[in-house]
């Protein structure tokens, strides 16, 4: 079981802010274009992406257990 | 001295010493809206000894909702950001020097202000002048402390050239960021918090004690109650193209910086990005600020006085001024 995490707009477009989906291994990138599949209004593209709080690369392996963070940046000011 | 400052200096971690820095210390806060008029607030308070202040926008109704130094005089009057803030944050603190610049923040105009700048607060808007920032800053060495919010949501990351991974190691490309406050709102907790983050680093830095510096990057949606830490040690890259061993600053040298230009006799500014847009997903974010046009080639857009129409090659022409800093102003607040 991998944990997610969604902040801020992709929150709102996925209509909850905790994802588990039942998933052994992945790297970073496979696991955003199977969220980018179940949810198509979501954009993965430019956000930045946490395991269990540290700063992950796109071919970083995430494990059941794991919590992924997905963290859009804001520009507002 | 003692006494208006008396209670900073009774916490340990500043004392006399460190009062005495913070007393001497020059800091630059880059954009003067809600970030800018709050940081420049508590360090105005806090003693600081020099303020630069930079803004091109003069100061609207919709802003008195969080952006703390304004009145409604300055509305009615249409004072410049800077301007207005200065004059403020003198009645708080007249023992501070303050300059004020109503100006564009570009390569050109940032690097003679860059002179005996101990940090630099983000306070602006978008990723284009971070980024461009980041380049610069790096390139002067200088500490910066990136900051920004939207909703009930913001983020602060404290950025020390050749030491910690710099803005563009975190981002793999720049966003053609979604929500900003001009389309999805702001509250203004969502700015305090930030800017709580952004003043603390400011005085840890001023005070000389970087050991207590964060170094993680903070998150946070205060409705619906996070905060997250993320460490990012590892994203620092050997081959990052601005602070990495061979440094070329693109967006210092223009290589992907954005380019303005007034239309002649159009009444209309051309923005250039050089960043491809993806229309549909603008016109997702834009639908509830106005009825929006989109065919294959185009996005269209009636906003207050202006139109605006968004090309897919990252060109925006917008109508209805000549001024590249207001044209500028309405393009961030709707793309990001």
């Amino acid at each position: 079981m991998i944990k997610i995490l969604l902040f801020a707009d992709l929150q709102e477009k996925v209509g909850k802010p905790e994802l588990e989906l039942k998933l052994e291994q992945i790297t970073v990138e496979e696991l955003k274009s199977e969220l980018q599949k179940i949810y198509p209004l979501i954009n993965l593209e430019s956000v930045m992406t946490a395991v269990n709080e540290e700063y992950a690369m796109a071919d970083d392996a995430i494990k059941s257990g794991d919590t992924v963070a997905f963290i859009p940046p804001v520009s507002g000011g | 001295m003692v006494d208006r400052y008396s209670r900073q200096m009774l916490f340990k971690p500043i004392g006399e010493d460190g009062q005495l820095k913070i007393l001497n210390k020059h800091v630059l806060i880059l954009g003067c809206g809600a970030l800018g008029s709050a940081n420049a607030e508590n360090l105005a308070r806090a003693g600081v000894g020099k303020l630069t202040l930079i803004d091109r926008d003069y100061v609207e109704l919709s802003n008195l909702q969080r952006q703390q130094l304004y009145t409604e005089k300055d509305v009615h009057e249409q004072v410049p950001k800077a301007i207005a803030a200065k004059k403020r944050l003198l009645e708080i603190n007249r023992e501070v020097n303050i300059d004020a610049y109503v100006l564009d923040a570009t390569p050109i105009s940032l690097v003679p202000l860059l002179n005996d700048i101990d940090i630099v607060i983000d306070a602006t808007d978008n990723f284009d002048t971070r980024l461009m920032m980041n380049d610069l800053l790096q390139k002067y060495q200088i500490p910066w402390i990136f900051g920004s919010c939207v909703g009930s949501t913001g983020m602060s990351y404290t950025i020390l050239p050749k030491e910690t991974p710099c803005l563009g190691c975190l981002l793999d490309r720049a966003p053609m960021s979604g929500a900003t406050c001009d389309s999805v709102g702001i509250i203004s907790p969502a700015v305090q918090m930030v800017v709580a983050h952004q003043t603390t680093e400011a005085l840890k830095l001023l005070v000389e004690d970087k050991d207590s510096l964060r170094t993680n990057l903070v998150t946070f949606d205060l409705w619906n109650n996070y905060y997250h830490t993320m460490n990012v040690e590892r994203a620092k890259k050997e081959n990052c193209p601005t602070c990495g061993e061979n440094p070329s600053f693109p967006h210092f040298s223009g290589e992907v910086s954005t380019k303005s230009e007034v239309l002649c006799g159009r009444n209309t500014v051309q923005i250039r990005t050089g960043r491809k847009v993806n229309l549909q997903e603008l016109a997702n974010r834009l639908q509830y600020v106005a009825p929006i046009n989109i065919n294959d080639f185009l996005l269209s857009l009636e906003y207050e006085s202006y139109r605006l129409v968004f090309f897919h090659d990252g060109r925006t022409l917008i109508h209805g001024t000549n001024s590249i800093e207001k044209a500028k102003t309405i393009y961030y607040q709707l793309a990001g």
